[in-house]
């Protein structure tokens, strides 16, 4: 986000409105995440696009097209397929890049033509932590329209129903006796 | 336009409002009694009042002056669940994040053997040499 901003919205309350000095209650969602890797590693892994591709979207997502022009103001664009076929293409903008800090952008879901269903500001921290890099990630809904629930509840039910038929998979593997798959659900 | 989540979601982004509705969420409040807990003009909290009006996150009775507020359900119950699938798709990209990372770590780890033992053998040679 500009100094301007900043400065703009600075006199009103107090409180300077650059994302990363916003009381948390300003955010809709704050998740944060100990990763065990260096911090240059997990920046790298958010700002390559071959990186991205390999884990942006839960389990079972693939997403044949990642693309991301990293600088102020470039451009982000990510079709995903969920695992049962279904393309959720978004779109985004970099609005702030500090490497290896932080990530400010704004990510969008895109409809059957190409609109803009909902936009989210998206403030990725990167802070090292002896070696790890505890990341948090802020969100805040600045737009939704009526279809953006549905829309995600359509994506869930995707990738839940996958999870199930993986359930099943390993059940099934289990009664034949073969353990050699790891990561299955206890 | 009818774009009332943009609303809810908007009505929510501030401090102050986010207060009231809490406030609420114990029971129905005159606008004196909201007003109480913050250094703010009965004007300003009335502006308040009537974004959370707007987006349907509040009602207010008509009962006589009192018109006490209450908190309507509904629309923060779609922005519960909007928030709910959201978490779980970055809670399921960050678990995908960090078993790639750890792939990248292993591969960082195995270009720095072969590094060391391409300078190894060099050296190795160059004793040789000698």
């Amino acid at each position: 986000m500009s100094a301007d901003n900043a400065k703009i919205s600075a006199g009103k309350s107090g409180d300077a409105k650059h994302s990363g000095s916003m009381d948390s209650s300003e955010w809709d969602l704050v998740i944060r995440r100990v990763f065990d890797a260096p911090r240059a590693l997990v920046f790298k892994a958010w700002t390559e696009s071959t990186h991205v591709a390999q884990w942006w979207g839960p389990k079972g997502f693939a997403n044949p097209v990642c693309e991301m022009d990293v600088r102020t103001g470039g451009a982000i664009r990510i079709h995903m397929r969920a695992p049962d076929g279904v393309v959720y293409p978004m779109k985004g903008v970099f609005k702030e890049i500090v490497a290896p800090e932080r990530l400010v952008l704004v990510a969008s879901a895109l409809d059957g033509d190409g609109k803009s269903m909902f936009d989210v500001l998206t403030t990725v921290t990167f802070a090292d932590q002896r070696g790890k890099t505890a990341l948090t990630l802020q969100l805040r809904v600045i737009k939704a329209t009526a279809q953006a629930p549905q829309y995600l509840k359509g994506m869930q039910a995707g990738w839940t129903q996958s999870l199930d038929r993986l359930g099943d998979l390993l059940a099934g593997i289990r009664n034949d006796g073969g353990n050699h798959l790891e990561g299955g659900p206890a | 336009m009818n774009d009332r989540l943009s609303e809810t979601f908007g009505a929510l982004a501030d401090p102050t409002r986010r207060a009231i509705l809490a406030r609420l969420a114990s029971g129905k409040a005159s606008v004196t009694e909201l007003a109480e807990p913050f250094a703010m003009s009965m004007p300003a909290i009335s502006k308040h009042l009537k974004v959370l009006e707007r987006a349907g996150l509040i009602a207010r009775g008509r009962e006589a002056q009192w018109r006490p507020c209450r908190l309507q359900a509904g629309p923060l119950q779609d922005v519960a669940g909007w928030v709910e699938h959201y978490r779980r798709f970055w809670e399921e990209s960050f678990d995908r994040l960090g078993d790639y990372l750890q792939e990248l770590k292993r591969e960082d780890a195995r270009n720095k053997n072969l590094k060391t033992k391409a300078k190894e053998s060099r050296h190795v040679r160059g004793q040789r040499k000698n």
